[in-house]
């Protein structure tokens, strides 16, 4: 269990991180989302005491700085390639475990794990992004800890990296772990997180469970096809839906459960062809809920002007 | 505390360049009793000439092994910010003061340790040139080689000091080399002119100047016939070893406070 309250962070004239308080469960992996430079990576630092700031958090009701051996109960990876580039890869991890008491035997064991038993001798300068997060992990999970700390694991590995990183964390939080990590691949993230932390410009937009965040952020929409669509509309509208066209001539009917609008179908005399719910993803929430604490806001992408003479395709 | 020092004796002897700056610094301390060997080998040995030969040349202003230690020195903390290991350290021992304890006390033991093998090798190197090291235990030699090996140590913790403090290996590497080479000698050479005398007080207390005076055997007028009022063998490493102190408990008071 992760116990943060009141974590604070100011950088001169720029609050990076401002009164976040949040629980992390074990047993389900909690995400940590938000935009580019609202907080996450400083918000980790600051519950490890990497750096320094306003607030505390427990794990399992001890600061991290007064953890003997922490490894042994928080595996962290916050950084993509923290290694020395001419120390080996398992003497990367025996450096570690060294201060921890953990033996060469799990050194192995976790090298073998994260898929890297072949190349522990090589040195990780010669690592890809990928393997150095399975490094990453190794050195995770090298105390074989209750709880993990994962800023961005998915990093820069290919398909089956994530899918494997996904397995590996919902199997580890199945066995009772504590985890918490943030990821930028919100598909992913729906696919992996059962709770989430988000958060905007440093500040708390949201703390609960992935499908509540869905709800909370995002309208359910009724999609209904029919040969008689357009005279449906001005039915559904008439009894307070909001109607828009598809691109396919689909109703899209939001403000009316689909009960409703099936009921106003009957009555109506309307033929359907089809009568569905379509759910926001979590993309959809996100960009709804962190659209207004977004740090770095780039520019829209404008069509290029239509050239005029010459030959654009010579 | 076990913990720390075992973290970093693992950190020391995982690193490759630990074992070339040690054995380039052995060799280079070596090659003075060769060259002398060579140069001088029929003459007789004087304490001067033994403790030169036997500290590899570091009472000759040539401290080769001093400078590789305190290279060593300034990797054990410059390397972990420039590497970025210094996140994986913290959250593996997130004590500061344990760990940087533990880096002195570790790299301490390793200076010492090479210090002594070098001495020893090249007291073997005057033995197969002279047959005979007259002396080596008795003062003023003795005195003198017992400095050396004090001198070495400050030198690696002026290093690791300035490696901490400047939180990387180039900025470091610059200070080391550029206050004994050029900022002292400018001042010492200064203090010649009549105009500038008042520097001549100043240099018994140029840290790295008073540091030699660890290694001396005779006098200590840096044959420039002014009396600097140098303090004796200890007080002059006393000056040395209070600059060192005050680099590292400066760097490791803002490392308690900066973020890592």
């Amino acid at each position: 269990m992760i116990t943060a309250k009141g974590l604070y962070k100011r950088y001169r004239n720029t609050v990076a991180v401002d009164q976040l308080s949040f629980d992390v469960r074990p047993g389900v992996v909690t995400g940590f989302l938000g935009p580019n430079g609202s907080g996450k990576s400083t918000t980790m630092r600051l519950m490890l005491g990497l750096d320094h700031g306003g607030g505390e958090t427990r794990f399992d009701g001890e600061r991290f700085t007064d953890i003997r051996r922490p490894m042994n109960k928080v595996g962290t990876l916050l950084e993509a390639k923290p290694f020395h580039p001419t120390r080996s890869a398992r003497n990367h991890l025996r450096m570690l475990a060294s201060a921890n008491g953990v033996g060469d035997a799990r050194i192995d064991e976790v090298m073998e794990l994260v898929g890297l038993a072949s190349v522990k001798r090589k040195k990780p300068k010669g690592y890809s992004l990928g393997m150095a997060q399975r490094l990453g992990l190794a050195q995770a999970l090298l105390g074989d800890p209750g709880i993990l700390l994962l800023d961005e694991p998915t990093n820069g590995l290919d398909p089956h990296g994530i899918h494997w990183m996904r397995d590996m964390l919902k199997h580890l939080a199945a066995e009772g772990r504590t985890i918490f990590v943030s990821s930028h691949l919100l598909s992913e993230m729906q696919l992996m997180a059962d709770e989430l932390v988000v958060i905007g410009r440093g500040t708390m937009i949201f703390n609960g469970d992935v499908d509540q965040f869905v709800r909370e952020f995002t309208q359910s929409t009724v999609i209904v096809r029919s040969p008689a669509a357009d005279g449906f509309a001005p039915a559904l509208e008439g009894a307070g839906a909001e109607v828009a066209k598809g691109k396919d001539g689909e109703l899209v009917v939001s403000g009316m459960e689909i009960g409703a609008v099936g009921h106003l179908a009957f009555t109506e005399g309307v033929e359907l062809s089809e009568l569905s719910t379509r759910s926001a993803s979590l993309e959809e929430a996100f960009m709804s809920a962190t659209g207004a604490s977004e740090e770095f806001i780039a520019a829209e992408p404008t069509v290029p002007a239509v050239q005029t003479g010459g030959a654009p395709n010579a | 505390m076990l913990d720390a020092l075992r973290y970093e004796w693992t950190r020391l002897t995982t690193l490759r360049s630990t074992y070339w700056l040690v054995g380039i610094g052995l060799l280079a301390a070596a090659l003075i009793p060769v060259i002398l060997g060579f140069a001088a080998g029929d003459e007789e040995l004087v304490p001067e000439i033994i403790a030169v030969a036997v500290n590899g040349g570091a009472s000759f202003g040539i401290p080769f092994l001093a400078v590789f230690m305190a290279v060593i020195g300034i990797f054990a903390t410059g390397h972990e910010y420039r590497h970025g290991t210094i996140q994986p350290t913290l959250t593996a021992l997130p004590q500061r003061s344990r760990l940087i304890l533990a880096k002195i006390l570790v790299v301490s033991a390793a200076t010492v340790a090479v210090t002594v093998v070098s001495m020893a090798v090249n007291t073997g190197v005057l033995m197969v040139f002279f047959g005979e090291v007259p002396g080596l235990f008795d003062d003023p030699v003795r005195s003198a080689l017992l400095g050396y090996v004090v001198y070495t140590l400050i030198y690696m913790l002026v290093g690791l000091g300035l490696g901490l403090l400047f939180r990387g290996v180039p900025s470091a590497l610059v200070v080391i080399f550029l206050m004994p080479l050029i900022i002292e000698n400018v001042i010492v050479g200064l203090s010649v002119l009549p105009a500038l005398d008042w520097l001549v007080p100043v240099v018994k207390f140029l840290p790295f100047t008073a540091g030699s005076l660890l290694m001396t055997v005779g006098s200590a007028d840096m044959g420039m016939g002014l009396d600097y009022g140098f303090f004796d063998r200890w007080g002059s490493g006393a000056v040395f070893a209070v600059f060192a102190a005050a680099i590292i408990a400066a760097a490791w008071t803002l490392f308690k406070k900066r973020d890592a």
